[in-house]
């Protein structure tokens, strides 16, 4: 098979075509990818016993569980109110008290601030730990420590959060325009004076920022600590299901629906206003 | 504000001897540099890229911790003063960079104020609060820099030139005797350019300052100077009054340059 795009081409311009990377055919190696794409995906379909009639022959079931959940139950609404400002008091917590502990820590995390190589490196110690294990986890571990309750599920987020909010900004601060630093520097002002009026106005915004979405995650993550007896809404949602009282917990789902979206349109309002 | 009269000559305000810098690993960058400016007095330094300007302004600023020599201002050596000590004796050097380095969020006037900082230490300023009653002077050289119509509006909105006249207003706010310029207009458009020129050599020859400018342009270099230093592999190559200057020094500054290119 010949190149038939090339054939209204000389041999010279032939050459410096395919040198510039032109290609009238897929190479052997994007065909080879490809495939092992393909396969990755069957894969998967085998591993998770991916079942397509199963999801046909469930729809009658999904109908009755549907049937069964409505309307919602708002008698329920009172009982629901405690647990849902629990929810949400559970992500405030731990959000403000990951900023608290995050700032510092990224300070020493920052290369260019950090005070000394051995704090870099505790810092940075800290923050991959307790990003990787998961709030999910952080809240089993707290709920054995402490017992049931919203108190647990605080303090996994805090904690989970910390990871977060102290690689985001350890990175906002090595991004910092140096700039206005070395300019407050030279005037002979304070270390101090240089970072409440050159480093805090250039990294506040963004701090700020990355603030207010991690809330916004908190919040999601905070119905879910619930399940795992870490208090909120979450834990009603769990108890519902298991009694079978379907149509209190479309009704829980309705709350869990309002308090998600409104965390996010206040979250993404004052992002814009700070940004 | 009225002059304070001096000319060229007299006294040195600032005296730079056998100063040397060292980068970690690296060449020298600075290898023996000597060099002074008077009251009054607008130096230009000129050289290619590389050639250890910014180095010598960092140093003479303590940005950078020079490895050996004297930076003596006002007859105090810099070089050996750290801590509070070199705080006090940097209110006396104004820098300006080419950027302009305004903090982005404040205000004109916030930053202009801001240049006083280091004549007011305490709590409230240390909290990130400005000194209000720095606030006439700092209309007053914003006046001087033509802007005091924009003392409101937020620093990020300024065109490059006006940025960098703000710049020199807060320079000015720290009530300088010197004022240290790295290549002040390079991102600026000719007119602009001028302007900031034109600024720099009134503040020389009204306000007695003296000045220490980087300049890529020799042109501009040898209209405004007063006097021209050549700085070449971090030494000093010439150092002569703008007047007397004939092309081929200047030339055989960007010479390796255009050779090293050539080739
Ligand atoms: N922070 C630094 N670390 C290591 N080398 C540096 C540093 N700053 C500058 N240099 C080197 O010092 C020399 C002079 O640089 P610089 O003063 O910036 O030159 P100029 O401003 O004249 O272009 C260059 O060779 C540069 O690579
Ligand atoms: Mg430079």
């Amino acid at each position: 098979m010949s190149d038939e795009t090339f054939t209204t081409l000389g041999t010279r311009e032939r050459g410096l075509a395919a040198a510039a990377g032109f290609r009238s055919r897929p190479s052997l190696l994007q065909f080879l990818l490809l495939f092992a794409f393909g396969a990755l995906v069957v894969q998967t379909l085998i591993v998770v016993e991916a079942r397509p009639q199963d999801l046909i022959t469930g729809v009658s079931g999904m109908a009755d569980l549907l049937a069964r959940a409505t309307p919602p139950d708002w008698s329920r609404l009172p009982d629901a109110l405690w647990p849902a400002l629990e929810t949400v008091d559970i992500a405030i917590f731990g959000t403000v008290f990951a900023v608290l502990l995050a700032a510092p820590l990224a300070i020493l995390a920052a290369a260019n601030v950090t005070p000394a190589r051995p704090f870099y490196y505790l810092a940075r110690g800290i923050i991959a730990l307790t990003r990787a294990v998961p709030d999910l986890v952080w809240a089993l571990l707290f709920v054995t420590a402490v017992g049931l309750g919203p108190f647990p599920g605080a303090l996994a987020l805090a904690v989970h959060s910390v990871g977060m909010l102290g690689r985001l900004f350890a990175e906002v601060v090595e991004d910092m325009d140096m700039g206005p630093v070395e300019a407050l520097t030279t005037t002979g002002a304070s270390r101090l004076q240089v970072f409440t009026h050159a480093v805090l106005p250039g990294v506040l915004p963004s701090l700020l920022g990355i603030s207010l979405y991690r809330f916004d995650e908190n919040l999601r993550s905070s119905l879910v600590l619930g399940f795992v007896g870490a208090g909120g809404i979450g834990f009603q949602l769990l108890t519902a299901m298991n009694l079978f009282q379907y149509r209190t917990v479309s009704l829980l789902l309705i709350i869990v629906f309002v308090l998600v979206m409104s965390a996010e349109r206040i979250s993404a309002l004052l992002r814009a206003r700070v940004a | 504000m009225a002059g304070a009269g001096a000319g060229p000559g007299g006294e040195t305000l600032l005296r730079v001897r056998g100063l040397r810098m060292r980068f970690a690993g690296g060449t020298a960058a600075l290898d023996g540099v000597d060099l002074s400016v008077g009251p009054g007095e607008l130096v230009i330094v000129l050289g290619s890229n590389g050639s250890g300007k910014s180095t010598l302004l960092r140093c003479i600023s303590r940005l950078l911790h020079p490895t050996g020599g004297e930076i003596l201002v006002a007859g105090q050596n810099l070089s050996r003063l750290e801590g509070a000590a070199l705080r006090r004796a940097r209110q006396a050097l104004g820098m300006i960079f080419q950027h302009g380095n305004l903090v982005r969020r404040r205000s004109v006037l916030a930053n202009v104020v801001s240049g006083s900082l280091g004549r007011h230490p305490g709590i409230r300023t240390s909290l990130g609060l400005l000194p209000a009653g720095e606030v006439p002077a700092a209309l007053g050289y914003l006046r001087e820099v033509g802007l005091e119509h924009l003392a409101q509006r937020r620093a990020s909105t300024l065109s490059g030139g006006q940025a960098q006249r703000v710049a020199i207003a807060r320079a000015l706010a720290q009530r300088p005797r010197l004022l240290l310029a790295d290549e002040p207009v390079a991102s600026l458009d000719p007119e602009a350019a001028e302007e900031i020129m034109r600024l720099l050599r009134r503040l020389a020859k009204e306000d007695g300052l003296g000045v220490l400018c980087v300049l890529h342009q020799p042109e501009l270099a040898v209209r405004y100077a007063d006097r021209i230093v050549g700085l070449q592999h971090g030494r000093v190559l010439f150092d002569q009054p703008a007047g007397e200057l004939a092309e081929a020094p200047i030339d055989r500054l960007y010479e390796a340059k255009t050779q090293a290119q050539a080739a």
